[in-house]
């Protein structure tokens, strides 16, 4: 197939490579402001027991948050490959090199650990020494499982599965680039089967470690799913805003049409439909069961000044954006459909403060604000290590046997 | 097509036509002309495929569906059809307590709002889209032209239709012709013969004889007599191989297959202390009526219902022949138990509030939330006037309000009559609360001056909006807990 195209027009945009230290550092500045506002709530004299606790939630719910997005890439990859699709093709790349951001985001993850050794339990209340927990329910789940050693042992693991997974992926598909080989397009497809089952368990549990075990007495089989529904939504906003930020800096124009934004959103929307039935799920069988070991999870949610924000999640992460972005129209249309992707990610940090923040302690307004300007740092950050990541990568990948496929097909008008 | 009948006797033999049909070897071609035919202002055109064609639509010129908007509104009316229905039923028409959850809309209607919102936008989709396209369409002209039966396998037809408002026969067949078609037909009408074959008649009328052969079997057995044992399809589950009570087994010595208890051990549930608190009846009394303990359980089984448990003598008449207590005499005579007449618990709000809880759930089904007997169970039983209905006893005549507390507690613990024990389903003590809350009943129902708090007494009666002035209090937390 000939396509003609210039070679520059599917390269990261010379001005955001110019600016990526600039937004690191921003984002760096931001972090460590949001950080030192968590100090701001009162103390008894020198004790930051409490400000620790909002300072390590935030920093958990913020990296989950970013790192949410590449997570979403990779289950996206592994899903065209399984299903065949040849519409993503040409989108297919960005999401590859938001995939490949998971080796950058695992420092990130550092610090927590480093903490865990410190032998802090101001994020990890099953990290106490055995003596303070010695009348807690956690005890007993805190002598295997919830250990340091064990935890650690399983991030690394999780992180290995992704980045092996992730890289392999991405090794093929750069080879593609060379060769046009559609031999390699077959390999991937034959392994995204097995791979995402690897995947949706190392999510499950990933989600189980890192975001339920803050509240180590609670459990919901539900969890993981409930994380991965609104990382997939997340990951679909984000690739919308980045697509049209290309195409706004002269990019991709041509690879990414009209009907991948209408696919996109389809997609965003169907998710967000998603994550509220999860999320219900999760609500009505605690609410029918009504066991005190159970209901405290949103007893948690409801006191302390959480109650307006924790009912606001409804209208935000559901009925607005899910009125918003059901009809076609909005769908097709660049600027609302921008609109309704900027709102959903602002939804999907609502939704992450809303898992772990209440953890930490009341609503302040010093936390909660530190916790914001963490968040838009940390978006910062991730933008940096996306420019970073993606120099010297083309944009799209040239030789994909499904591209012709990509670049023709239309919805249906219905 | 009746509109335009050809009257000439000249093209009697001339099948009517329908419109120009063009065939293409490939979708490009087919889309190429699509987008002709529609540039040129065609708009009764259809296109078929072997296969979906990305963008046929917008060549042919489809407009937009208003489906996805009925869609939308048939969703809501799901959504509200729902709800309503939810808050009308537990809500609203037929209030109950199931398990403590609170009434109308709570959590758990929104699955069911969820559904049928689902429901009502799928069959409107489903129904919606065969009613928009016209179907059910059993032939359509275009099945006349033998190349036609290619279009399922690979060939792609575009045809449009000589309604079409700016049909002209030699025109549009031009206008296809330009488009370079591997061939270009006159879609003519179906002459072959439009009556049902012989042999599908045939079939049909055997379906019809078949389909009585079900309901003639059914007549059969429900009019004929059959003297044949009945036919067991599933023989392990009519016979299983297991013991009933009361039943004789050779696998014990005595031959019995209920088992006694195992000496020095009590079952669950049956841990009965000799207390008050656990008879409704002092058991160091008991001595003194010199009694065998048969005959005080008996005593207990009966008097549960105090003297009236001869009342299955004179069922209807309960109510009239209250005072006078007339079959009494025909029972045996049977010791009047040491029942006690202070309730072993605290007169206290929080047992008041288990009480009252308790009732609503367990006793009010029957007895009324106002325990005059005049529950739902007995509202329904009583319009289906069956004639066999014992009502339920109200609370407030003077038999049972003057039974002692610890009797009250026996009819709950034992049962009466109709009334099934609830000492499975109450603790001893949320019996002893319902007690309370049945005497606060009775004490509302017939209060006088003396039990309204002081300070509300002016207040009693005045109030000039009430039509209805009732004698009675009916604030029955208020007295009892002063």
């Amino acid at each position: 197939m000939n396509l003609n195209y210039d070679k520059a027009s599917i390269e990261i945009p010379e001005s955001w490579r110019a600016k990526a230290p600039i937004i690191l550092s921003a984002g760096l500045i931001f972090l460590v402001v949001g950080m030192a506002c968590c100090f701001l709530v009162p103390s008894k004299g020198g004790d930051y027991t409490q400000a620790l606790k909002y300072l390590t939630h935030s920093y958990l719910a913020n990296f989950f948050y970013i790192f949410s997005f590449a997570l979403g890439a990779l289950f996206f990859i592994l899903m065209q490959f399984l299903t065949r699709a040849g519409w993503s093709s040409s989108i297919r790349r960005l999401a590859e090199i938001l995939m490949m951001m998971i080796p950058y985001l695992a420092i990130l993850f550092v610090p927590i650990i480093v903490m865990l050794f410190s032998g802090s339990s101001a994020l990890y209340g099953w990290n106490a020494s055995p003596k303070d927990m010695e009348n807690s329910v956690i005890a007993s789940k805190a002598t295997f499982f919830l250990t340091k050693e064990f935890f650690t042992i399983r991030t690394i693991t999780y992180f290995a599965v992704w980045i092996l997974t992730a890289s392999w992926f991405f090794r093929l598909s750069r080879q593609q680039d060379e060769s046009g080989d559609a031999e390699l397009s077959s390999i991937r497809q034959k392994w995204s089967g097995p791979l995402i089952m690897v995947f949706a368990l190392s999510v499950s549990f990933a989600a189980f470690d890192w975001l339920m075990s803050i509240d180590a007495d609670w459990y919901s089989t539900i969890f993981g799913v409930y994380v991965f529904s609104g990382s997939m939504m997340g990951f679909f906003a984000m690739m919308i805003i980045l697509c049209m930020l290309l195409q706004n800096a002269g990019k991709v124009q041509k690879f990414v049409t009209v009907e991948h934004f209408h696919d996109m959103g389809k997609f965003l929307f169907g998710f967000i439909m998603f994550w509220s039935y999860i999320a219900f799920s999760q609500l009505v069988l605690i609410w029918y069961a009504n066991i005190p070991e159970e209901t405290f999870w949103y007893r948690v949610r409801l006191e302390g000044g959480w109650k307006t924000f924790s009912y606001g999640i409804i209208p935000v992460h559901f009925i607005i954006p899910f009125l918003f972005l059901m009809s076609r129209h909005i769908r097709r249309s660049r600027t609302l459909l921008a609109i309704g992707a900027v709102w959903v990610l602002f939804a999907h940090w609502y939704d992450m403060t809303f898992l772990v923040m209440p953890n930490a302690g009341s609503a302040e307004f010093f936390p909660l604000f530190g916790h914001s300007l963490g968040g838009i740092g940390m978006l910062c950050i991730f933008s940096a290590m996306f420019i970073q990541r993606a120099a010297g990568v083309p944009l799209v990948a040239m030789r994909d046997p499904r591209l012709p496929e990509a670049l023709s097909y239309a919805n249906p008008i219905l | 097509m009746s509109e335009q009948k050809p009257r000439k006797s000249i093209e009697k033999k001339m099948p009517k036509a329908f419109g120009w049909m063009a065939e293409y070897q490939d979708e490009n071609n087919l889309l190429a002309a699509a987008r002709k035919v529609r540039d040129s202002g065609y708009t009764k055109t259809d296109a078929f495929t072997p296969f979906p064609v990305h963008g046929i639509d917008e060549a042919l010129g489809i407009k937009p569906t208003i489906l996805p908007f009925i869609v939308l509104c048939a969703g809501f009316m799901g959504l509200a059809t729902a709800l309503l229905m939810q808050w009308w039923t537990n809500g609203f028409d037929y209030k109950y307590i199931i398990s403590g959850k609170p009434f109308g809309i709570t959590p758990a209607s929104i699955p069911i709002a969820f559904e049928l919102t689902v429901l009502f936008s799928a069959f409107t989709a489903f129904l919606g889209m065969i009613a928009l396209n016209s179907l059910p369409k059993f032939s359509n002209p275009v099945f006349s032209n033998p190349r036609f039966d290619r279009a399922t396998n690979d060939r792609f037809f575009l045809y449009v239709e000589a309604t079409d408002k700016y049909y002209n026969r030699e025109s549009v067949k031009e206008l296809l012709g330009g488009t370079h078609p591997d061939s270009l037909d006159e879609v003519l009408e179906d002459t072959t013969p439009t009556s049902l074959p012989q042999p599908v008649i045939l079939a049909l009328l055997m379906l019809v004889v078949a389909g009585l052969i079900p309901g003639m079997i059914i007549l059969n057995m429900r009019a004929g007599f059959s003297t044949a044992p009945r036919f067991h399809v599933f023989f392990d589950m009519d016979f299983q191989p297991k013991k009933k009570a009361q039943q004789q087994t050779t696998i014990f010595a005595d031959g019995r297959i209920m088992r006694p208890q195992v000496k020095g051990t009590i079952a669950r549930g049956q841990l009965v202390e000799q207390d008050p608190f656990y008879l409704g009846y002092d058991p160091s009394k008991l001595t003194m009526l010199e009694v065998s303990p048969s005959v005080i359980f008996v005593s207990s089984q009966t008097q549960a219902g105090d003297k009236a448990s001869a009342d299955t003598t004179s069922a209807s008449k309960d109510e009239k022949t209250e005072g006078q207590q007339p079959a009494a005499a025909a029972v045996p005579v049977a010791p009047v138990l040491p029942w006690i007449d202070r309730l072993p618990i605290d007169t206290d709000e929080e047992n008041m509030k288990v009480g009252k809880v308790k009732f609503e759930t367990y006793c009010s089904a029957c007895h009324g939330f106002a325990g005059y007997g005049d529950g739902l169970v007995h509202k329904r039983a009583d319009a289906l006037a069956q004639g066999y209905w014992l009502p339920p006893t109200s609370l407030h005549i003077d038999r049972v309000r003057n039974q002692p507390v610890g009797q009250i507690f026996n009819t709950i613990t034992k049962g009466q009559g109709k009334m099934a024990s609830y000492a499975s389903s109450l603790t001893p003590k949320e019996r002893w609360s319902i007690v309370l809350y049945v005497r606060a009943l009775q004490r509302s129902r017939n209060a006088t001056m003396d039990d309204v708090p002081m300070e509300l007494r002016t207040t009693l009666g005045e109030d000039p909006k009430s039509s209805d002035p009732k004698p009675e209090v009916t604030n029955k937390l208020e007295i009892t807990n002063k």
